[in-house]
């Protein structure tokens, strides 16, 4: 499909006209961090050079979402959730924030059990996806078998020039989207890069597995690493590939709720059962449990890694902790072991 | 397409006194429907407003149509269930789980384990080979609780006793009056009965420590992992592989068990 150009001075119109046919999702600045918000033409549309603050998991996945409504007063009925399916074009994401959502459809769509509400808010979306123009300094998604700009997964796809945006449909749907009469067909092309890697590199297959007998109770190496960790869970919320969820029931003001919300497998209530025996009480354990799961665990359950080198759990770690070196220094330790 | 994690309505029918702390529930699905679940399985059990628990089907009546989950009274939504009466609508969804492969057992001979409330989700594998009688060899049920007063299911209990093709072994943990079955603890008592492995299998359920320790006293007994089945406790809550929890390494309990032959279990789990 042939390359359309954007001037930089047109983006508002274009934003605005991408309004008035579908609910249209951008990174906006709130609260001192870039998020992907609903379009405010207030506001100011920020698209960071790579690596968007938070992550776009909650546009898919919200971090509380009713699955059903019931009655406080009467409790005989459970109200499904009707799933939304008006269109939406999400604008912006990076292709790390696009693989992970494609990792998600792997937990929510292709598994055993769909989930329609998630799947409708996927096949609601046209993602217009960013190419990245430079990597951050925690950005490793080129030892994650990406790169800052893989267009995989996206329906478009746009790179930042110094005056314009030049826009690129991948399919039918994001074809639909770039019809606008600002964009104008041009013979330019964005520049392709080299982009180092090496940083945080990882193989998988030097990963220690849970059946592992030096594992069990969990090894020094890991010890080392729980003795640091607060095990807040900051970085599996952070993260844009950590889906665990609590099944909970809510009642507000006369209005009961059956929702999934956010939860994390680093809390020591996470997998604490009724009468207490808790399969994973030691920090060590969680600690293993986290870090093996994006590298192993995640292969064994859906044949790929779920880390996309983003960053954010280094980042978002109030005590220094960094997951990608650390993942990175066990995999080297334990090929050499 | 439903969402999953809604479930049906479905009418108490019948609770019944197990024990001091555990009741047997009997439902039936509002809109007829049946629960085609097999031995092993489990449903999510919920009351809007109190929450959602994991419970494996004790038994099942008239194809599917009525269905028993036994319940030991420990936090917040066996406490309500508890508190619930036949005619209350209760919200069930399921059967979810890999159940024990009974089919497979054809011509062996079976031994079952059950330790306290672990008794309920192996009591369908004795009712499947009791109303398949001639497909299986001998049955030997090895039952331990507390308590004389903790045994639960006394009405089987009584039936399997009398029954001259079931050998019934029952054991409380400490000695008491008018008590006349074993005492002691299940593992002791399982080396002690010295059961064989020739051609057998041996399923096994109960709190975890009982299970872990049960598990070593058949392996010294000359038992291959093979013949020996579990059913694990780990905490389960979306029942469908989705929330997270209940993972064993790359492996959910909920979708990948519960029933595991010992021999597909990672270490880290015992």
């Amino acid at each position: 499909m042939p390359w359309k150009k954007l001037a930089k001075s047109d983006l508002p119109a274009f934003l605005a006209e991408l309004s008035t046919r579908a609910e249209l999702i951008v990174p906006q600045e709130k609260s001192g961090k870039v998020r992907f918000l609903p379009f405010d033409a207030a506001q100011p549309v920020n698209f960071p050079s790579s690596l968007v603050d938070v992550s776009l998991k909650s546009v898919f996945f919200p971090k509380r979402r009713p699955v059903a409504t019931f009655d406080p007063a009467d409790r005989t009925k459970l109200e499904p959730a009707a799933p939304e399916t008006s269109p939406r074009i999400l604008l912006g994401a990076h292709p790390c924030d696009v693989a992970a959502v494609n990792y998600v459809d792997r937990v929510f769509i292709h598994s055993s059990f769909k989930d329609p509400l998630y799947e409708a808010e996927r096949n609601r979306t046209t993602i217009i996806g960013m190419a990245c123009s430079e990597m951050k300094p925690e950005c490793h998604c080129t030892d994650r078998d990406l790169s800052p700009d893989d267009e995989r997964g996206m329906d478009a796809v746009f790179y930042e020039t110094s005056d314009a945006y030049l826009f690129r449909a991948l399919n039918d749907k994001g074809a639909a989207i770039l019809k606008s009469s600002l964009l104008k067909e041009t013979s330019e092309e964005p520049q392709k890069k080299d982009w180092p890697g090496g940083k945080y590199p990882v193989d998988p297959s030097s990963l220690p597995s849970a059946d592992d007998s030096l594992l069990s109770p969990p090894s020094s190496l890991f010890q080392d690493i729980a003795d640091l960790c607060l095990t807040c869970g900051a970085c599996t919320f952070a993260c844009p590939t950590c889906t665990c969820f609590l099944i909970s029931d809510e009642q507000h003001e006369g209005r009961g709720e059956r929702v999934t919300a956010w939860d994390s497998c680093q809390f020591s209530g996470y997998s604490r059962m009724t009468g207490g025996h808790n399969p994973r009480k030691t920090r060590a354990a969680r600690v293993r449990n986290r870090m093996l799961d994006k590298f192993v665990y995640t292969v064994e359950k859906y044949g790929a890694t779920s880390c996309v080198g983003c960053g954010r759990c280094a980042i978002i770690c109030p005590v220094g902790r960094h997951f990608p070196k650390e993942i990175a220094e066990l995999s080297a330790k334990a090929k050499g072991r | 397409m439903a969402v999953e994690l809604v479930p049906r309505a479905a009418a108490l029918r019948q609770v019944c006194d197990e024990s001091a702390d555990v009741k047997s529930f009997t439902f039936e699905f509002m809109d007829s429907s049946t629960l085609s679940s097999l031995p092993g399985q489990f449903v999510e059990v919920s009351l809007p407003g109190v929450g959602e628990s994991t419970f494996a089907v004790s038994r099942l009546e008239d194809g599917g149509r009525r269905f028993h989950v036994s319940v030991k009274r420990m936090g917040h939504v066996t406490k309500a269930l508890h508190r619930s009466a036949a005619g209350e609508t209760i919200f069930v969804r399921g059967p979810y789980g890999k159940p024990f492969p009974v089919a497979a057992w054809k011509g062996k001979d079976i031994l079952v384990i059950g330790g306290g409330i672990g008794l309920a989700p192996l009591r369908p594998v004795v009712d499947h080979i009791l109303a398949n009688r001639a497909d299986y060899g001998k049955l030997d049920i090895l039952f331990g609780a507390r308590t004389p007063g903790d045994m639960i299911f006394q009405a089987d209990l009584a039936a399997w006793g009398r029954d001259p093709g079931i050998k019934l072994v029952k054991t409380i943990d400490v000695e008491c009056v008018d008590w006349d079955g074993c005492v002691g603890l299940l593992p002791n008592v399982v080396k002690q009965q010295a059961y064989r492995p020739d051609g057998s299998i041996a399923v096994v359920c109960g709190p975890p420590v009982m299970i872990r320790f049960t598990l070593a006293a058949l392996r010294e007994l000359g038992w291959p992992d093979e013949q020996v089945y579990t059913t694990l406790e780990m905490k389960m809550q979306c029942g469908i592989g989705q929330c997270g929890r209940c993972n064993i390494g790359g492996k959910y309990v909920c979708k990948d068990g519960p029933v595991f032959r010992l021999d597909q279990i990672p270490s880290v789990a015992l």
